[in-house]
Order: structure tokens, then sequence, then C-alpha cells
């Protein structure tokens, strides 16, 4: 048994994903081996982020303040919204500098067998958004898995008829994630998206 | 593709033995319990990753054994790997390629296999369930780039039912099935298609085969869906029109995962009305009925491990049964208890087995001088 500190640390880094008790041990000791400022640095960056970082309130991305970066680009085509399961997706989307519109974060995907229903997810905030501005487009970004495919359907099906509704045009491997498709192949996808209702 | 040797440790009744395999027939023959169809378990293992006979693994490692270990050495093109497969009692099983990892890739390095062994039967006579996967197993040997339909629609359906149960239970809105129903159905259209179109490859085979070996000259294989729905819309309706049904059951109650492969003889369930006899030459006549179109198709033959496939046949038959095996070429591992149930004619390499060993040359030699002497 450590002393109880040491021991509070290897129970928080431990919740970490990824990171055992195991490793957690060792990064608990590296913690405490290692200088003052880097280990109160880190404390600091933890502490920054959550009190910093919190979610735009317009689109659900990650912002800075009260509004995401890409909310607050004047630039940005407000007539266009793609919509994608989690605030990671919209870096690779991003990267491919195919995309010029606005995004929706619906925070997860469908998925009874973990409880997530439409109302888990931003999907209500997204109607309303496609009510009061001047959309005339919804791109489906969720991601190619069966998941993603029926939550990009449930949203078709809300909006069908409203705005001009496209999916990202296959070319993404089958059951991957957005997050990890490399630029090229999700430029293409953008490019050729298709409508679906 | 042949498989060279086949090394065993420890599995069953056999204890250290390597054998040397032929690039066509292959005749293992001793008495009963020499260690036979132990030694075409142990080929499917090595090549497989896992047992023929068992779901679980260690009733493979020999009595008293820590674990039990097969190796295949595979030449194609030129290359010699290896697979590997060892089952420990304390670390459960491991399946290698030369050294590391095998990954579900590496099948397309080896062989496919068609086992024939009593217990297999359970295909034949057993509920649907069974010849819905190998007809699905049969998709994916043949068209490697489908199997995500198969994946797609199991994933889209344990969905549906988790949602049919809290729908039950009161967690969920019923409406939000539409989206659910949607998904299985866009899946299960193609499940099905690509079932038909392997049925209907299978099928003039099956019938002949199955007349070849004395099944029934009227012997049939068809695939029968639940649902005739051409297009995702159609199944989707037929799903939602049976919801009710479905939320009283508390699960999905209609598509492909229900479908059936008919094996039918004189217009009549093989599984339910077929003798022993009838069931073995059914379940003979669909694994040839596969190696054939996957010969059709450019693909190599599959490997055939054939547990005591020609004591019930008449020598007619026996004689057909090798010119199914030897068309098109590929390679057939064969157990009998005499060298003579095999037809003469057949070219063949002979391994004899005695108590949980393959005879070498030496042995063999030691054998005759000793009866030289006696
Ligand atoms: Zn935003």
């Amino acid at each position: 048994m450590y002393p109880q500190p040491i021991e509070r640390l290897v129970t928080e880094l431990a919740k970490l994903p990824g990171i055992g008790r195991q490793t957690a041990q060792r990064l608990a000791f590296h913690v405490l081996r290692s200088e003052d400022a880097d280990a109160l640095a880190l404390a600091d960056a933890v502490r920054e982020v959550k009190e910093k970082v919190g979610l735009c309130e317009a689109c659900f991305n990650l912002a800075e303040g009260p509004r995401c970066v890409v909310c607050e680009d004047r630039r940005r085509d407000r007539s266009l919204i793609c919509v994608v399961e989690q605030p990671a997706d919209v870096i690779p989307i991003e990267r491919t500098h195919e995309y010029r519109g606005l995004y929706h974060v619906l925070g997860g995907a469908l998925s009874p067998i973990d409880g997530i229903d439409p109302e888990d997810l931003r999907i209500a905030e997204l109607v309303d958004r496609v009510g009061a501005d001047e959309v005339t487009e919804v791109v489906l970004a969720t991601n190619p898995t069966t998941t993603g495919e029926a939550t990009a359907h449930h949203v078709a099906e809300l909006l069908r008829g409203r705005v001009t509704i496209t999916r990202l045009a296959s070319g993404l491997p089958v059951g991957a994630d957005l997050e990890h498709a490399d630029e090229v192949t999700l430029g293409r996808a953008f490019a050729g998206r298709q409508s679906v209702g | 593709m042949v498989v060279e040797s086949v090394a065993v440790l420890d599995l069953r009744n056999l204890a250290a033995c390597e054998v040397e395999l032929g690039p066509g027939l292959n005749l293992l023959w001793g008495p009963n319990g020499a260690g036979k169809t132990n030694l075409l378990e142990a080929a499917y293992m090595a090549l497989a990753g896992r047992s023929c006979r068992t779901r679980d693994d260690r009733e493979a490692i020999a009595f008293g054994k820590p674990l039990a270990r097969a190796e295949a050495v595979v030449a194609a093109s030129g290359q010699r790997r290896s697979f590997l497969c060892s089952v420990s009692r304390s670390e459960g099983r491991r399946h290698l390629l030369d050294g590391s990892a095998a990954s579900p890739e590496s099948a397309a390095l080896r062989p496919a296999l068609a086992v024939f062994m009593p217990d297999r039967l359970a295909l034949i006579k057993g509920p649907p369930a069974g010849r819905r996967s190998h007809l699905d197993g049969f998709c994916a040997a043949l068209w490697p780039g489908r199997t995500e339909t198969k994946r797609r629609y199991s994933r889209a359906l344990a969905q549906r039912n988790a949602l049919v149960g809290r729908i039950r239970a009161g967690a969920a809105d019923p409406a939000s099935l539409d989206t659910w129903d949607h998904e299985l159905a866009t899946a299960g259209v193609e499940l099905i298609a690509d079932r038909r179109e392997a049925a209907e490859l299978l099928a003039p085979a099956f019938e002949q085969v199955a007349s070849d070996l004395g099944l029934a000259a009227d012997a049939s294989l068809r695939y029968r869906p639940r649902s005739t729905a051409a297009d995702p819309a159609s199944l989707a309706a037929e799903l939602a029109e049976r919801r009710d049904a479905d939320l009283a059951r508390g699960h999905t109650g209609w598509g492909p995962h229900l479908d059936e492969l008919l094996l039918e003889a004189g217009g009549r369930s093989l599984r339910r009305y077929g003798s022993q006899g009838q069931q073995r030459a059914a379940l003979l006549a669909l694994l040839f009925a596969e190696r054939r179109a996957l010969l059709a198709d450019g693909r190599p033959a599959p490997l055939m491990l054939l547990d005591d496939v020609a004591s019930e046949l008449d020598s007619e038959h026996r004689s057909l049964l090798v010119e199914h095996l030897v068309e098109g070429g590929g390679q057939a591992l064969i157990t009998a208890t005499e060298p003579e149930q095999l037809p003469r004619s057949a070219q063949r390499h002979e391994v004899a087995i005695r108590a949980g060993r393959p005879l070498t040359a030496a042995d063999r030699g030691r054998i005759r001088g000793g009866e030289a002497a006696a």
C-alpha cells in the first residue's frame, strides 16, 4: 500500500482510457520523481482545459468561449451544416480544406445496446437550427458503421423535404471511424457526397 | 498450394510425430483408436487455429500434458509458411503464422478446409442455424469482399433486439424502430441476395454428386428465405407489419437470420426423414459441391479432411468418390481402417498409423524384418 496521495493519483490515472493499474502506478511514480514545475504544469493544464474549453452553444464542437472557431469565422458558408458524431470528427474534415460550411456535433450515435436513444443525442437542436437559420444543405458525416448509418438515416428522415440532405460518398472503408480516415479519402468523400433526401 | 507436412505434439492420443503429405490423395490408415481422426483434427487445428471437433479446444490436449500443438507447413508459389496452433491448459489458444499471431487475412495463404466427420452430421440433421452459418461461411470463402454484409446484418439485428427489449421495458419509443428496421433491411436484402446466388451455384453440383454417391437421383439443395423482398423498403415494411409480434416475443421474428438451406431427397427433408447413410451422403455432396464451385471460380481446391468416408459405400460409389476427389486437383486426407477401402487404382500417398504414432519407413522395415525372423 502506498501513501494515500499516491494511491489517489494512481486511482485517478487508472480511470483514463487504455491505462491499467500498472501503467497508472508507473506514471504516478514518474510524476513524483519529476521537477515540481513540470508536475504542476500538468496539473494546471488539466485544470485549464476543464475551465476554458466547453462546447459551442450553437454546434456543440469544442469551444474556448461560448462559440467555436468555426461558428465565429464569418467566412464560413452558413447555408451548409455537416453532421458528425464527436468533436474529434471535426478535425480530419477541417484538414481536408474541402469543406467551408458549419458543423453540428451529435455527441454520439444511436445504439439501443448502449441505451442511446434519439433524445440522448443533439438531434432536436439540429432540427431547430435547420428551421431557424438559412440552411439549405445538411451533410451527414456520421461514421460508416452500423450505428453511424442508422443515425444518418434517422436524421435524414427527420429533415426530409426541408433541406437537401447528402451523405458522404462511399470510399471510406466500411466500419471505419472518420477520426482515423486519411485526408485524401475524406476529401474525395466530401467532393462526391450524394443526395439521400 | 500444398500442405507438405503436419507435426503434432500431445494432441489427444498422438504424442510427438510428424507426417509428410503428398500433393493429392493421402490415405491415413490403421485400426480404430489408432489416432487417424486425431491427425485430421491436427491438420485442421494447425491451419484454422481451432478444433473442428469441440468448442473447448483444451479437450484436445493429451491427458496429463500441459499443452497440445499442431503445425502445418504450406507451400505456395515457391514459399513455405508455417501455420501453428497451440492450446495450453493455463493460457488458452494461440494461432501463429510464421511465428507471429495469425490474422483473419492469413486464411488466404492456406487452402480452404472442408471437413467430413461423424459429428459434422449435425450440419445436416441439426437445426437451420448450422446450415445458415455454413452457407455464410461458403459465401465468405467465395467472396471475401462481402463478409461485411453478414457482420453488418448481425450488428443491426443485435441493436434492433436490444431496442425491442427497451421498448418492452418502457425505456424507449416504439417509433425509434423505424431507424433499425431500415438498417436491418438494408443489410438483410444484401445478405439474402448473396445466399441465393451461392445456393444457385451449389445446387446443380449438389444434385449430381448426391446422385453419384447413391443418395438419391432427385436430391436437391435450395435456399429458402423467409422474406422474398427484393429491396430494403419492402423488407422494412414486412418488419414493420410484424412489430407487435416482435414486441410480444421480445426479439426479431422475421428476416434472414431465420432462413433455411433446405436439403431434400424424394421431396422430403433430409434433416427430418433422411437415413444416417443419406445424411452422410448429403454432407459429402455439400462439401463436394462447394469444392466444385470454388474451382469453377478459379480458387484453389479446398483441403478435404474426410474421416471414415468410404466404409459405408460400395465399390462403385467409392470409385465415384475418388473421381470427385481428384477432379481439378487439390489435396485430401482420408482415413480408413484398411488401405483397400480406397480403390487400388487411385494414386495416393499412404500413412499407416498404430497406437498414436504414424509408422516411419524404419518402423515398417523393422516390422517386416521381425516378421521374416519369426
Ligand atoms: Zn460552433
